[in-house]
């Protein structure tokens, strides 16, 4: 079992009251699957996929991620186990705009001590990859969209995560640029990785082979 | 990794230029204070450790108890005889004991030639003790009796490019003396440096013969100095207490009496606290002096780059919603937060190290100019490894501290509030950027109002009354013994010019008296316990038209007044000292039964330190030992023309006698040029102060500017005037301004009431002082600030609404 969520609840006070953001949630994630969230805004769907990769805490419940009880891990080896096995993909690409290319895509590589000929070969890897040799010396700002997503995936990709976390991936792009993206996930998917995602898109959430609702911080079926 | 942080750094610094350029330029003025400071202080305490001894040479002062005050006075002056005690009895504590001269100016005749030069009568064996290093000759080249040595400044003066070696030289045309060698000029933070030759002792000896006679005996003829280096085993503390007792053991009986009275002692002086610790306590203790000033400078110094360090965290932090995406981002692709810290620490150590390029290229480029307002020759040490290793520890260390909170600030961002966009730097956020602005205008206005009060002091002191008027007066050294009997002679001569008023001659300048005593003087009242002790002028007829003497009572010396030979002329402080309410008619009584009236009392002359107190002195009638001549120029008459007329006489009445003349007005001004000096030090480094506190300021409302153009567009747009706006942004800062300048205040109104206590002679601190630096404070920071408020409020709210 990959990620295993029992009973979660996550809440913050407000004007003296819990407001829940997140009820009773109960999910199991196994390898390979791909998951896609969806729901109306505010539902919580941004909440849980934090929670699931690490950046957020809850209040209530047992969080178990390869066997590893995250909720009383602490803080370093959460971090440690964040940077192994998950990598993350924004809806807003979330590159760093004074870096080029080439290096938001080795910046990962950086936090996890690869050898310089090792980053090498694994940038290059993934620019090949992603089609995107040609842009290596660019800077965010000059790249599309859709170029830059494709940036930010394979920057979450490059660490060879076992779990990757997309919120809106496609959101910012237009269809066709979205659809490649999707064909991208699925292709990762067939490779063994494992993909959750939020999405809006009733199209892009049936790449995904199960589709969780969430109403109100509660999930609606499975 | 480091490249990848050096890379994003250097980035974010060439894309934010005039955000790099304030900080960097607000670091690196600060550090070129810095070094400025550190070289400055490095000269200070490197002060006389040219000679390779310095811990070991001492002077032999001597000292006494006041007895009207009860203070112990120390005094640098000695008497032959206790000389000859120490050469004779100590040579188990001290290696070297050396006569000297007071260093006088000299005029030094070679082929006809008069060359004026400032030197100095010692012992031979100096040399050797101050570890000269001789361009020609040796230490022994003083061992002849009528040796000379030059300095290599007076030797190319007098020579040229020749060699002097074996030329004779004539010494105020009465004594012949050979050059024997050269020394290399000493460097000019040395006790020495203003001492350009030296002559054997033994020459001075030979050409006073009969007064030499007497002072080999008597055990009250002060007019020495002496100089003795401690063995090696030997410590001060071991020769002070073997010193103690020196004149009851050795001293005549007739005078052990007085001795012991007065405690007078003698004791050796360190040469290491020569220059800083110039100050005695009334225990008579060497406590502080100049090390005030150089304590104060390395405060200054502090002070100045903490200033600097505020703008770079102020700015760094302020700028945090620009660098917290990439925070964020980085957190969310595996960075923890000490690696984070790490590379916001590397950034700032970048940026402090591009800061002491710029630092050093401006401390290279203004060094002559420091110089110049310093009175002194430094230069960066290149070749000093130390050096280099503090400069480079300090910048390291100015990074960390600069980096160390907008590092643990930056980092600690929680990622997903900066990547939602939730995150912006609350209102609470500022808090600690308002605290250090608000350190930083009240370290700035404590500087300002410190050195105005300074300034005030000095400009106080010289307006001081000086009790004679020192306009138009010249004084010129005379001990020629061509002049010998020409008193009338150059006196009527200059009078004929018609451009001079009068002219006199006395034993002192009017910038010193060099003669004090009188333990043997009685007066009608006096209290039999008190050894008086008054400063001794020695004047003729003329002085006090010269001057412009002020009578308070009483008449001057005249000529009418055969009986004026013998009568004296006392100064206020004089009548107060010896207790008498109408002192004019009343006696001088002497130990030999002579007495002399008192004809006349005048005010106060400011003789001595400006900053003093005047001492009891009084004025005799005498031609002879009076080497000071002064002359009162006509105030109608173009001093320059004044005194060529005034050489020509001179050149026709002693021919053989160099011309050189100084301004009284000159040399009182000499008496506040140290003072001046660090003042004039001080103001530059608090202007330093200011302007990078006023770029820090400058930074943080482009900042504050840049963050509120949306607000100010919408405000525009519903009817906001420029005004209004200006307003808007202006009023924070002012409020900090206004605190700072409250907490300020009664910090800086407190030290310099005590630094003012230091003088005898000090102003009161006036209100006007506070007003004018609020006023300033709150002027500069209107000034800084708007020039960002207003152009924001004036830019167009159509384009600033549209960046959204
Ligand atoms: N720190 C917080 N304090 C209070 N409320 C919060 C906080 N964080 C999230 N919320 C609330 O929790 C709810 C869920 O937010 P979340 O971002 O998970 O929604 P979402 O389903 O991702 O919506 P969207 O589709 O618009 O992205 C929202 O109503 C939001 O206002
Ligand atoms: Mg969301």
């Amino acid at each position: 079992m990959l990620i295993n969520l029992r009973n979660i609840f996550k809440w913050v006070q407000q004007g003296g009251r819990r407001v829940f953001l997140l009820k009773d949630i109960n999910l199991e994630v196994k390898e390979g699957d791909f998951i896609s969230i969806m729901g109306p805004s505010g539902s919580g769907k941004s909440t849980l996929l934090n929670i699931i990769g690490m950046l957020d805490g809850f209040d209530e419940g047992e969080y178990n991620f390869l066997n590893e009880p995250v909720h009383q891990l602490k803080e370093k080896k959460r971090a440690s186990l964040f940077k192994q096995y998950i990598g993350f993909v924004f809806q807003a690409y979330h590159l760093i705009d004074e870096l080029t290319v080439y290096e938001n895509l080795e910046m990962p590589l950086l936090y996890k001590k690869y050898s310089g000929s090792e980053r090498k070969a694994l940038v290059a890897d993934m620019l090949d990859r992603f089609n995107i040799v040609g842009k290596k010396d660019l800077f965010p700002t000059q790249l599309s969209g859709g170029q830059q997503q494709l940036v930010g995936i394979a920057r979450a990709l490059i660490g060879k995560p076992k779990l990757i976390l997309a919120d809106e991936p496609t959101g910012n792009l237009n269809s066709k640029q979205g659809e490649e993206i999707m064909d991208l996930f699925r292709q990762l998917n067939e490779e063994g990785v494992t993909i959750i995602q939020v999405t809006h898109s009733k199209k892009n959430a049936a790449y995904g082979k199960k589709i969780i609702h969430l109403l109100d911080g509660r999930m609606e079926k499975i | 990794m480091y490249k990848n942080y050096l890379k994003i750094a250097w980035r974010n610094l060439t894309r934010n230029r005039g955000y790099s350029a304030i900080n960097i330029g607000g670091l690196a003025l600060g550090m070129a204070v810095v070094i400025m400071i550190g070289l400055w202080v490095l000269d200070e305490f490197t002060f006389n450790t040219y000679h390779k001894n310095h811990d070991k040479i001492a002077q032999i002062y001597n000292r006494t108890k006041n007895l009207d005050t009860s203070e112990i006075e120390s005094f640098p002056s000695t008497i032959y005889t206790m000389g000859s005690v120490i050469k004779d009895n100590y040579s188990d504590y001290f290696t070297h004991a050396i006569r000297a001269t007071w260093v006088g100016n000299y005029v030094l005749t070679n082929d006809g030639e008069n060359y004026t030069q400032t030197g100095q009568f010692i012992e031979s064996e100096a040399l050797e003790m101050l570890s000269f290093e001789m361009i020609k000759g040796a230490y022994s080249s003083l061992d002849e009796v009528n040796a000379v040595v030059l300095s290599e400044t007076a030797s190319v003066a007098i020579f040229g490019g020749e060699d002097p070696i074996g030329k004779s030289i004539k010494i105020n045309n009465e004594m012949d003396a050979v050059v024997n060698g050269v020394y290399k000029d000493l460097p000019k933070n040395n006790s020495f440096a203003n001492v350009k030759f030296f002559a054997n002792w033994k020459l001075t000896e030979a050409n006073e013969p009969q007064r030499f006679e007497r002072v080999k005996t008597v055990w009250d003829d002060w007019s020495f100095q002496f100089y003795v280096q401690l063995r090696p085993e030997i410590d001060f503390e071991t020769a002070n207490a073997a010193l103690k007792d020196l004149y009851f053991q050795y001293g005549p009986a007739e005078s052990l009496e007085g001795f012991e009275r007065r405690g007078l002692h003698p004791f050796a002086y360190p040469m290491d606290k020569w220059h800083l610790y110039s100050q005695f306590d009334a225990q008579g203790e060497p406590t502080e002096g100049r090390i005030t000033f150089v304590w104060l400078f390395i405060a200054i110094g502090l002070f100045v780059l903490v200033l600097a360090c505020i703008n770079f965290m102020n700015l760094s932090t302020a700028r945090s919603e620009k660098r917290s995406k990439e925070v964020g981002i980085r957190k969310t692709v595996g960075s923890n937060k000490q690696q984070l810290v790490f590379q916001f620490l590397s950034e700032s150590i970048l940026i402090s190290g591009i800061a002491l390029l710029f630092a050093l290229t401006l401390v290279l480029l203004t060094i002559p100019w420091f110089n110049e307002l310093a009175g002194k020759s430094m230069e960066i040490p290149w070749a000093n490894p130390f050096y280099w290793a503090s400069i480079f520890g300090a910048t390291l260390l100015t990074g960390l501290l600069a980096g160390s909170y907008p590092a643990l600030y930056l980092s600690s961002f929680s990622p997903i509030k900066v990547l939602k966009g939730t995150f912006k730097a609350g209102a609470y956020s500022a808090v600690p950027r308002k605290v250090l602005v608000v350190f930083q205008f009240a370290v700035s206005i404590m500087l300002a109002v410190g050195t105005v009060i300074v300034f005030n002091q000095i400009e106080f002191t010289k307006d001081r009354p000086i009790g004679y008027d020192r306009s138009n007066l010249i004084s010129i050294q005379m001990n020629n013994p061509e002049y010998n009997g020409k008193y009338n002679l150059l006196r009527d001569d200059l009078i004929n010019t018609g451009v001079v008023e009068d002219m006199t001659q006395s034993s002192s300048p009017l910038m010193g008296v060099y003669s004090n005593g009188g333990g043997g003087i009685s007066w009608e009242g006096k209290d039999p316990e008190m050894t008086p002790d008054f400063g001794i002028l020695r004047v003729t007829h003329d002085y006090g038209n010269t001057v412009g003497w002020q009578f308070l009572e009483g008449r001057d010396f005249s000529r009418d007044f055969a009986t004026d030979s013998s009568a004296v002329i006392i100064n206020e402080a004089a009548a107060k000292y010896m207790g008498l309410e109408n002192p004019v008619g009343s006696f001088f009584y002497f130990g030999n039964g002579d007495r002399a009236e008192i004809i006349g009392l005048t005010k106060n002359m400011v003789m001595q330190s400006p900053y003093q107190p005047v001492k009891q002195a009084f004025f005799y009638i005498d031609y002879d030992r009076v080497d000071y001549i002064n002359i009162k120029i006509k105030p109608e008459a173009i001093a320059s023309d004044a005194i060529a007329q005034i050489e020509e006489v001179f050149a026709q009445v002693v021919p053989s006698a160099k011309f050189d003349y100084g301004f009284v007005d000159e040399a009182f001004g000499q008496k506040f040029e140290s003072e001046e000096r660090l003042g004039n030090l001080a103001g530059v480094f608090t202007l330093l102060a200011i302007l990078i506190s006023c770029l820090g300021l400058f930074g943080l409302a482009s900042y504050v500017a840049e963050q509120r153009t949306k607000e100010i567009g919408v405000r525009k747009v519903l009817g906001a005037s420029v005004l209004n706006l200006w307003q808007m942004l202006s009023k924070d800062f002012i409020s900090l301004v206004i605190i700072s300048c409250l907490i300020a205040i009664p910090i800086v109104y407190y030290f310099m009431s005590q630094w003012l206590q230091n003088y005898e002679y000090r102003m009161s601190i006036s209100w006007w002082t506070f007003i004018w630096a609020v006023c300033g404070a709150l002027l500069i920071t209107l000034l800084t600030v708007s020039f960002q408020a207003i152009k924001a409020a004036i830019a167009n709210p159509v384009k600033s609404l549209r960046t959204e």
